[in-house]
């Protein structure tokens, strides 16, 4: 955190942006780990101030923002394509997890349900709502999650990309 | 597209292949020639397929559970460096990946067991206990949570309940060690018995209390006891014994 914070905070972003930065790195190595597909070619550390850095440039383009100086001598920037691609595939995943979590704990747990194929008898026998409360609640919950979602500015230039292709 | 709740339930129920014949035949003519309701569906496709991935959004709500801690642990204390938090932080999340201490930092300049201490010691947790109490437990968990360790030792030295109530125990013993009273955290851990549910928590900390007093062969052989116990803390225990090996 101390070497990325400054990173980010010289190139246009604030605390929120570092911890969030810092938890997706964190994420996409645990990810990576956890399908045995973790290539390290130096210490873990060095690999994951380059996610960070990468993630972070990612952003700022998607945002417009891209002005960071490149700096050819910078050798935590990653370069490997495959792992590039990563990155910017996992971009999606980071903006959905990161409003999910922004909901209030009731709706967390009848959507994370619903998500692991429950019908709404059983989301409505596990949590102990009505069946109708349930149904209701669901999709509160959920059209609130979308609405956060294509709020935010990454997934709109996600999208936007998308939508040329 | 307006998002009603006959839309929501029907996409979803043709996600799950819930639909019956006859309304699958319908819904299928209906996407073909609507394409907000194309659009629509892909953002339910993909927004069930990225969040059922429960284990990747746990490790997410670990990591944002972990570095809420830390925060509040640097507000309540003055002490604390950056750079110790760092550590605290790499480490902690080594601890959560799975993977070795040495693989993630490879400084050899801090002294392997204060260093170990620092990323493996964390507060036994106070957060689902407060509900139900009456006040002065109340004020004990909220001094605890606080990081306010003397007042949590004042208050429950005098505790008449202290001796049956083994989480209390464990509130005193790890206020001890935040306030360097190691023996007097032993004496606490070690009250909890074996037949207790919270015997396995005190064992770990007290492998953590003689690894604080840099005591290398008592808190190898608690571990080793806590890895036989096979319980929650064996990861854990695994995980620091060997990086107590090398």
């Amino acid at each position: 955190m101390p070497y990325i914070k400054p990173y980010i905070l010289q190139n246009f972003g604030n605390d929120e942006d570092a911890e969030d930065v810092f938890q997706d790195a964190l994420i996409f190595i645990y990810q990576k780990l956890n399908t045995d597909s973790l290539k390290l070619h130096s210490s873990l550390r060095f690999y994951f101030y380059g996610v960070c850095k990468n993630i972070w440039r990612n952003r700022l383009r998607k945002n417009k923002k891209m002005v960071i100086t490149e700096d050819t001598h910078d050798n935590a920037i990653i370069s490997d394509p495959v792992v590039i691609k990563d990155i910017e595939e996992k971009e999606r995943e980071y903006v959905y997890r990161k409003y999910f979590l922004k909901l209030n704990s009731s709706c967390r747990k009848v959507l994370n349900l619903l998500f692991l194929g429950n019908s709404m008898k059983e989301i409505a026998h596990i949590t102990g709502y009505s069946e109708g409360y349930t149904r209701k609640k669901k999709i509160e919950c959920k059209r609130h999650l979308m609405e956060m979602i294509e709020n935010d500015s990454i997934y709109q230039e996600l999208k936007r990309i998308t939508d040329k292709e | 597209m307006q998002r009603t709740p006959e839309i929501f339930e029907k996409i979803e129920q043709y996600l799950t292949n819930r639909l019956s014949p006859e309304d699958l035949i319908a819904f299928k003519k209906e996407i073909h020639t609507n394409p907000q309701l194309q659009e629509e569906i892909e953002k339910h496709r993909v927004l069930h397929k990225i969040l059922e991935d429960q284990d990747t959004l746990i490790f997410k709500e670990k990591l944002a559970q972990i570095s809420s801690t830390i925060k509040q642990q640097d507000t309540t204390s003055q002490k604390k460096s950056t750079f110790f938090s760092f550590w605290k932080i790499a480490a902690s999340i080594a601890i959560l990946i799975g993977i070795g201490i040495s693989l993630w930092y490879t400084s050899n300049t801090i002294n392997q067991t204060q260093g170990l201490y620092k990323a493996y010691y964390v507060p036994f947790p106070s957060e689902d206990t407060i509900r139900g109490e009456i006040t002065e437990e109340q004020g004990i968990l909220k001094n605890y949570t606080k990081g306010a360790y003397e007042a949590v030792i004042t208050t429950l030295e005098k505790h008449p309940n202290l001796m049956n109530q083994q989480r209390l125990r464990l509130y005193l013993g790890n206020s001890y060690l935040n306030t360097n009273q190691e023996e007097k955290a032993i004496k606490q851990f070690i009250a909890i018995r074996n037949k207790d549910r919270y015997y396995e928590i005190a064992q770990w900390y007290l492998s953590l209390t003689y690894l604080k007093m840099n005591d290398s062969k008592k808190t190898k052989t608690l571990l080793k006891n806590i890895i036989n116990y096979d319980g929650v803390y064996k990861d854990k225990a695994s995980q620091l014994l060997k990086a107590l090996v090398e």
